[in-house]
């Protein structure tokens, strides 16, 4: 798997003790930067098995004398914030969005990839002009239509809008110009037609990739924060990102809840990335999302 | 993944002769099928893409305040405000010292990790791991760990206990402009946040460099290290740079989330277009006009910078072969 | 790559648990009805209220809510800083609020959002403090009901300031050398909230000026206001200013914590800090500037207004009318059983027992010595051209004259506009 040069036959001591050096190098910086990237989750666990009073404290404490296990139950109790419906919603949001978008877009990604339709190219240029209107430029006019639907405090307003992801289509296609012809090619003449081979030969062929956009899918929809905010008005449609921020603008500030309320926003995701992780890697391997 | 091999290489043989019975009628048929699989893609991007857009620009050309049904047109007066308007253009300046910071920034260090990754042998998926967790974390998360704990401009804030040490007075990050400490609070929020998604785009590549490349490279005497990292490593992964490049740039100009829960908006400095458009529409201001030709004003930029980026660099080549 | 060998069973997993929940999230979508509840049958109003910090104010609304009989009222408690994002995306569309709080505000009034409530004030107009009267009139209409009024004044530390010997200052300068004596270490001796917006206006009026004129002319911009501007500018600079504290100048947990020595807060936030700090707490108001200012409180408060597009205004008037002109128990409820707020009612106020005394009391009385109201032609494009003032001459370090220069072009136009 190493693409570093192959261990050419007996090495000299020398070569070796360079490797050694360069190894304990290799792990230094690494751990160093690792460091880097731990701080932040250092503060949200610390703070959240904290008092106030030890957060505020004129001295760094480190970590906290009592780890405050109550500070959970203290989070959930709290009546003025559901933050267990916060994490349902954002749970069924994040679930439909990546349903659907992986449906919807990759469908929408190989008829522009495979379909050798005259106007396609037009098609797929008139997709790619979305990516450059930055979202917040539509914002109001999106709320009043999604809202004279109906739609404002429903999954459907939460999901729905956000379905087109033009880039998701266009990584979709990019991905399907470099499937292999021949595998599909093969089975259309088997009469399944691009609608039977879509299905039957590129899907199962694809999981890879397909995992690949559901994580990065369900990041977006569970870490959305502006929408959800505009189309929640009521607090039993709220995402865990708006109950997270609620608690961020309360007038009186309570470290350890904040804090706790952060781990636990953060822990559903972390655990779908422990898991899935590989498959990100493996997927994007495969595609190269490549220019 | 082997039935479909074999099915494929056993029908590779007729494929030649029966590929001719399809071709009747296919214009009509490939017609159907684009927009069978396209279609519904393509009607919610109109009506929850297109219709905002085009409504959007519609808005700009008219006096619409607290109403997004105005009747008031006043051509480009909205236009010649927001140009004149020395918040708007200053955010221009922002966004491009931002970006031209950012993008480089997080290409390196992105960068940087995956070869570092890429070289381990042992606890790799624990340090990938690591690097790639705060992608987890939604900026609402993020900005609420940098504002209450780590750079805020008390005394137990991280930051200020570490400059403590070492006899520092307390700083405060956000609320001084001069030095522009700011600065500093912004940019490691972004990098924390994204570097390890680019990371995993650079291990992909790397991935998939032939180990032969490099096996060519020993024999013909190239030295490990810089030498295979300048011939071999980068050029190959210039694809990847280019997307990556790409994928970054527009990130970026649509930062906002950070700015928005870090900077406060009372600021004059460190503020992004999308930032002083949001300030313009949404708050009490409640300007739509303004912001709607603020904001056309923006994509017709986006559009130029990223044709000009496809230009130099090459991106969006093949796509002739659609 | 071990994944390889395993993939396959993975991936059946994975597309099954994939295809269970695609089937079960749907299903869940369908039993979630979060249409506006509210129960009974007949009319249905909504109302809109930004998040009080204090505990059970949110409970308190809703029970006065639950109270009336003539229509089922339901309560949208949005937190704060997104309060004002909410609400005016909220009001273009068809689910906007019937009524809701907000400050008055002339661009509510000329684009028509906010109906004319001077039938249900003017019986009671007597009663109600004559500046909360004016600030929400426009041509001669009354357009909101005041429900609290908020004065902000500085709060400080009576112990710190013995300690340090400081007496009590009564101009900006000798505000900056408190600061200055009261700082130490680890504690900064003024907090002024982070951005300085809180302090734009008392700044102005300290300085003997206005935001605006009678006239609705610029007011503002005078020498003793520029002189105001240099001394914050040094005082930003001292310092013995805290900046970038975690919570805003409405918490009071800068001063309860012990982050500074002073803080600039609201009457709101006066229990807490008493339960935090006791006795050890004194209220002055905004010093003066320069030899022909005068100290001055500014008196913000939250009023109820009725959305002039919703669909039943005549019910929501009523509403309005039942529980905030109507229900003086409630008033006095929501004015003084969590945060201490003033009753804009005389007649409430002068039983409002809570607040005859002690340090209240003295709340009171700088409310009533040294108040400025809203003014109603001051509006959100002209806050924000202040705050470019605050950004540029005293956290920049620009000029005051030219950044005051740029403020007149933009109220200018905002003035032009408005008043033509």
């Amino acid at each position: 798997m190493t693409t570093s040069v192959p261990e050419a036959g007996a090495k000299s001591r020398r070569v070796r003790r360079a490797d050694a050096l360069g190894n304990t190098g290799l792990y230094l910086a690494v751990s160093v930067a690792a460091v880097f990237f731990l701080v932040p989750f250092y503060l949200i666990v610390r703070n959240a098995l904290s008092t106030d009073a030890e957060i505020t404290g004129e001295n760094w404490k480190f970590f906290p004398t009592h780890l405050r296990w109550g500070n959970i139950s203290e989070l959930f109790d709290d009546t003025t914030v559901d933050f267990a419906r916060s994490l349902w919603n954002s749970m069924v949001v994040a679930v439909l969005m990546t349903a659907g978008i992986l449906l919807i877009c990759s469908l929408a990604g190989y008829g522009l990839a495979r379909i050798p339709y005259q106007h396609a190219s037009k098609v797929f240029y008139a997709v790619l002009a979305t990516l450059m209107v930055p979202t917040a430029v539509t914002f109001v006019p999106s709320f009043v239509l999604v809202s004279s639907l109906g739609w404002v405090d429903s999954y459907r307003g939460l999901v729905i809008p956000g379905l087109f992801s033009g880039f998701t289509c266009f990584l979709f296609r990019q991905y399907f110009l470099g499937f292999p012809k021949e595998l599909e090619e093969a089975a259309r003449v088997d009469g399944l037609g691009y609608w039977g081979a879509y299905w039957r030969v590129v899907v199962p062929n694809s999981l890879n990739f397909f995992a690949a956009m559901a994580t990065i899918t369900f990041i977006n929809g569970w870490n959305s924060f502006l929408w959800p905010l505009v189309i929640g008005q009521d607090p039993s449609s709220w995402t865990v990102q708006v109950a997270l921020s609620s608690y961020m603008t309360n007038q009186t500030v309570n470290y350890h809840l904040i804090f706790m309320a952060t781990a636990v926003s953060i822990l559903p995701l972390l655990l779908v990335f422990l898991f899935l992780q590989r498959w990100l890697v493996q997927g994007i391997a495969q595609t190269g999302i490549k220019g | 993944m082997s039935t479909t091999t074999t099915r494929g290489i056993a029908r590779s043989a007729p494929a030649g002769p029966a590929k001719a019975r399809p071709r009747q009628g296919l214009g009509a048929n490939r017609t159907l099928n684009f927009w069978l699989f396209t279609g519904p893609f393509l009607i919610g991007l109109v009506i929850f893409v297109f219709v905002p857009i085009v409504w959007s620009v519609w808005l700009s050309f008219y006096d619409a305040r607290f109403t997004v049904t105005p009747s008031h047109f006043v051509g480009l007066d909205n236009y010649r405000h927001m140009l004149s308007n020395s918040d708007f253009t200053g955010s221009l300046v922002t966004f491009t010292v931002f970006a031209a910071f950012i993008v480089p920034t997080t290409w390196a260090l992105a960068l940087g990790l995956a070869l570092l990754v890429h070289r381990l042998r042992l606890l790799r998926a624990f340090f990938r791991s690591v690097f790639f967790l705060p992608t987890a974390c939604s900026y609402v998360a993020a900005a609420l760990i940098w504002k209450m704990s780590l750079f805020n401009g008390v005394r137990f804030g991280l930051a200020n206990t570490v400059v403590g040490w070492f006899g520092v007075d307390n700083i405060a990050w956000v609320s001084n402009p001069s030095p522009p400490w700011y600065w500093l609070v912004v940019v490691t929020v972004r990098l924390w946040l994204q570097s390890g998604f680019y990371m995993i785009l650079f291990l992909a590549a790397l991935q998939n460099i032939p180990g032969e490349l490099y096996e060519a490279a020993a024999i013909d005497g190239a030295r490990r290290g810089w030498q295979t990292f300048r011939y071999i490593t980068l050029p190959q992964l210039r694809a990847t740079s280019t997307a990556v490049i790409l994928l970054l740039l527009i990130a970026a100009y649509q930062a906002f989330d950070e700015f928005y829960n870090l900077i406060t908006t009372r600021a004059t400095w460190g503020q992004t277009p999308l930032m002083v458009l949001y300030k313009t529409a949404l708050g009490a201001s409640q300007d739509y006009g303004s912001g709607s030709a603020g904001a056309v004003i923006l994509t017709l930029l986006i559009c130029v910078v990223t044709l000009f980026q496809g230009r130099i660099m090459g991106f969006g080549r093949g796509e002739e072969s659609t | 790559m071990s994944a390889q060998s395993n993939s396959h069973w993975d991936r059946r997993t994975l597309l099954r648990a994939a295809a269970g929940l695609a089937v079960a999230a749907p299903l869940a979508a369908c039993g979630s009805n979060n249409g506006r509840g509210g129960g009974g049958s007949g009319k249905q109003l909504q109302q809109y209220f930004h998040a009080y910090g204090e505990a059970g104010v949110e409970q308190a609304v809703k029970r006065y809510a639950k109270a009336y009989s003539k229509a089922g009222v339901s309560t949208q408690w949005i937190t704060g800083a997104d309060y004002e994002t909410k609400l005016f995306a909220a009001l273009l569309t068809q689910q906007a609020p019937d009524v809701f709080e907000f400050h008055p505000q002339i661009q509510l009034v000329k684009s028509g959002q906010v109906a004319d409530l001077t039938d249900i004030i003017e019986p009671v107009k007597d009663d109600f403090n004559p500046a909360d009267i004016a600030s929400h009139s426009y041509d001669g209409k009354i357009y909101g009901v005041r429900m609290i009024d908020d004065p902000q004044f500085l709060f400080y530390r009576k112990s710190m300031l013995q300690k340090a010997n400081v007496a009590v200052p009564t101009t900006l300068e000798e505000l900056i050398e408190a600061a200055a004596k009261l700082t130490t270490p680890k504690v900064k001796g003024l907090f002024l909230g982070n951005d300085l917006h809180a302090v734009e206006a008392p700044l102005i009026w300290s300085a003997g000026a206005e935001t605006l004129t009678a006239k609705n002319e610029i007011g503002y911009h005078t020498d003793g206001v520029v002189e105001g501007l240099r001394q914050l500018r040094k005082l930003f600079t001292s310092g013995s200013l805290l900046l970038d504290a975690p919570a805003d100048f409405w918490d009071p947990s800068a001063i309860s914590q012990g982050l500074c020595a002073i803080q600039f807060c609201g009457m709101w936030a006066m229990p807490v800090m008493q339960q935090a700090l006791g006795d050890d707490l004194g209220v002055l108001p905004f010093p003066k500037v320069g030899s022909k200012g005068r100290p001055s409180v500014y008196n913000g408060g939250w009023s109820m207004f009725v959305n002039a597009k919703g669909g039943d205004v005549d019910a929501a008037k009523e509403y309005v009318k039942w529980l905030w002109i109507d229900q003086k128990q409630y008033q006095e409820d929501f004015a003084t059983s969590y945060g201490f707020h003033i009753p804009p009612r005389t007649s409430i106020a002068a039983r409002a027992d809570k607040l005859k005394s002690g340090l209240p009391a003295e709340g009171v009385k700088l409310f009533n010595t040294y108040g400025h109201f809203d003014n109603i032609g001051w509006t959100q494009a002209m806050w924000s051209a202040w705050d470019s003032v605050i950004a540029d001459c005293v956290r920049k370090g620009g000029d005051p004259e030219a950044a005051l220069d740029k403020a007149d072009r933009t109220v200018g136009r905002e003035l032009k506009k408005l008043f033509g």
